[in-house]
């Protein structure tokens, strides 16, 4: 089989999918971190793969400042949530209420 | 020579460090903080905060005297193509250095008895600012991208700084998630218009397709293409989520009343007119050929981000709520001004003008929010507000002035601002966009003066117990009066007199 570019978008598209929906959905804090790099990840999927296809580096030079980003938000987040489980005792997001309505 | 070695010259000959040199100048000033940290003895730590706010004094004279034309480089690109150096974006640049000054200013009122590191605030502050002004000249995806996260980033520590408090935290994570997500959105956009728009096999495209000239020459061409319009609507969902639009509004008031008043201040004025300048840039210059679309996208958003703001803010009695809430409704308005200005050229010069008079109001209002919620959480609500003007006549003046100019009250700023982009929104015969904005307009007089009715006119029912344990005022810095009585003047000043502001932004 010849892999082409809409072999790699539909395979980006579905992740990014995944990712998005799992942020809607789930409600551990850390699975919702997850799916957030899954999505990224499914740009850097999409990059890649247009990279190659229109023959520039644009593309495969963006991924690399994408990682670095990612990193530095994960790293915050992390932070985050471990101060919030000393204070709280939990990650759970439906326990993260205090803030009124 | 080879052709590469001749490119790479060329680039390297458009490295124009001298166009950025009041965001290096914010950049060595965030750095020589954190050295004081280190060097400077313990007692001598308060003298921190005073080096932050005084650079950032001096920066802001000298951009003011000396580089107000942007230092010779208006009109040009700088860094291969990165940044784009425009009238507005030399604007904006004044203006991140004035809310930056004003956030540190309300910064060390606020964090001051606080067991809390003092310095890192300002440097994160400082960072912000600089990413700020890339931001709003930023000519190029990849730029585009790393300024708005070197923002974003900045915001999520900011938004958590009293970290003891886990409210804070809590903000500070649905912060994180939802503007996580929405760069996670944003940056599919981009990625589809950097394939659609770098297609070799297709006309007008571009090897250099993340460039915003490139790729709107080459939406010139194509702007039925799917690919396209699905990344551009993408794309502006994710400018959306820090305009706080609607639907992308829901964290905004759990993270203004989690976050500290200072922190609130600088989501609501800089993160948002930040918003507002990329989008500008977006529109005008990228999206501009798929006008069929654009348009009534942006209406839709701005109709119901106008609704929304102002129907919910209608019942609301925590004041940074109230703030957040009315704060998207005054994202509606502006949409209705980044619409007009499709048809309308001077529209853009209205759009920054009431981002100028909403700069105004909001820090005054937040100014005096700082001073009477000593504790985070706290002094929040309406009912903390009885009596104010009785007790500190200067507070309740302010705030009254502030508020006014937000609802729009003639004489003052607010109010010129709002008549600028309704005139602008009628000569583009958007007509729907403005009937809904004027009704916007007197819904919100309803909650900013039941606001100003419980600061002024509404007194504490006194019984005896209570009189006995009366609450304590607090007391205001002679500086603090200065500051805040010169925003609630230039509120007034800007009510009758546009003068040099309007000529600047005039030549937009």
């Amino acid at each position: 089989m010849n892999i082409g570019i809409h072999e790699f978008l539909a395979t980006s598209a579905l992740l990014f999918t995944f990712g998005f929906v799992g942020v809607l959905v789930r409600r551990n804090v850390l699975v919702v971190y997850m799916c957030l790099e899954l999505m990224l990840n499914a740009v850097t999927l999409a990059l890649v793969g247009f990279s190659r296809f229109n023959g520039t580096m644009d593309g495969n030079v963006f991924v690399f400042f994408i990682i670095t980003v990612a990193a530095a938000e994960v790293a915050v987040g992390l932070a985050i949530v471990v101060e919030l489980f000393r204070r709280r005792g939990t990650v759970m997001l439906p326990a993260l209420n205090h803030l009124k309505h | 020579m080879s052709d590469h070695l001749i490119e790479f010259k060329e680039i390297a000959a458009s490295n124009q460090w001298g166009a950025i040199l009041p965001e290096i100048a914010l950049g060595v000033l965030a750095l020589t903080l954190l050295v004081l940290e280190i060097f400077l003895p313990k007692n001598r730590h308060v003298l921190i905060p005073r080096v932050a706010i005084i650079g950032q004094l001096v920066v802001l004279v000298w951009f003011l005297a000396f580089f107000r034309a942007g230092g010779g480089y208006i009109g040009q690109e700088t860094f291969g193509g990165m940044l784009f150096h425009d009238g507005v974006g030399q604007v904006m640049r004044v203006f991140f250095l004035v809310s930056s000054l004003l956030v540190c200013h309300l910064a060390t009122i606020s964090l001051a008895g606080k067991q809390v590191p003092k310095v890192e605030f300002f440097h994160i502050a400082l960072v912000v600012t600089a990413a700020l002004m890339l931001l709003a000249q930023s000519n190029h995806f990849v730029l585009f991208f790393i300024s708005l996260e070197t923002v974003t980033v900045g915001f999520f520590v900011l938004v958590c700084y009293l970290r003891y408090q886990a409210i804070a935290l809590e903000a500070g994570l649905k912060y994180l998630v939802l503007a996580a997500l929405s760069s996670a959105v944003m940056l599919f956009g981009i990625a589809l218009l950097y394939g659609i728009a770098g297609n070799p096999l297709l006309e007008g495209s571009s090897s250099d397709s993340m460039n915003f000239g490139a790729l709107n020459a080459f939406l010139k061409n194509h702007p039925e293409s799917n690919i396209a319009i699905i990344g551009m609507i993408l794309v502006i969902a994710g400018v959306a989520f820090k305009i706080a639009a609607f639907p992308f509004q829901i964290w905004v008031p759990d993270v203004y009343q989690g976050a500290s008043t200072p922190v609130t201040a600088f989501l609501a004025v800089a993160s948002k007119a930040a918003g507002f300048a990329v989008l500008l840039t977006l529109v005008l210059k990228v999206f501009q050929p798929m006008e069929t679309i654009l348009v009534p996208l942006l209406s839709l958003l701005a109709i119901l981000t106008i609704l929304y703001g102002n129907i919910a803010a209608l019942t609301q009695r925590n004041t940074k709520r109230l703030m957040g809430l009315s704060g998207i409704a005054h994202a509606g308005y502006l949409l209705v001004g980044v619409i007009a200005s499709l048809y309308v050229p001077w529209a853009m010069g209205a759009v920054v003008f009431y981002l100028v008079t909403y700069l105004l109001g909001s820090f005054a209002v937040f100014g005096v929010m700082a001073h009477l919620s000593p504790e985070d959480g706290t002094g929040d609500e309406l009912e903390d507000y009885l009596d104010l003007a009785k007790n500190r006549p200067f507070l309740g003046g302010v705030l009254v002035v502030g508020l006014g100019s937000l609802a729009g009250i003639p004489p003052l700023a607010g109010f010129i601002g709002k008549l600028l982009i309704f005139i602008a929104a009628f000569q583009a015969g958007l007509y729907w966009l403005l009937a809904v904005s004027v009704f916007g307009v007197v819904l919100s007089i309803y909650y900013y003066f039941g606001w100003i009715k419980a600061a002024v006119f509404q007194y504490w029912q006194v019984s005896p117990e209570e009189a006995a344990r009366s609450r304590e005022w607090p007391e205001i810095s002679s500086i603090s009066r200065l500051i805040l009585g010169t925003l609630a003047a230039a509120t007034v000043v800007l009510g009758f007199f546009q003068g040099p502001l309007s000529d600047w932004l005039g030549r937009l």
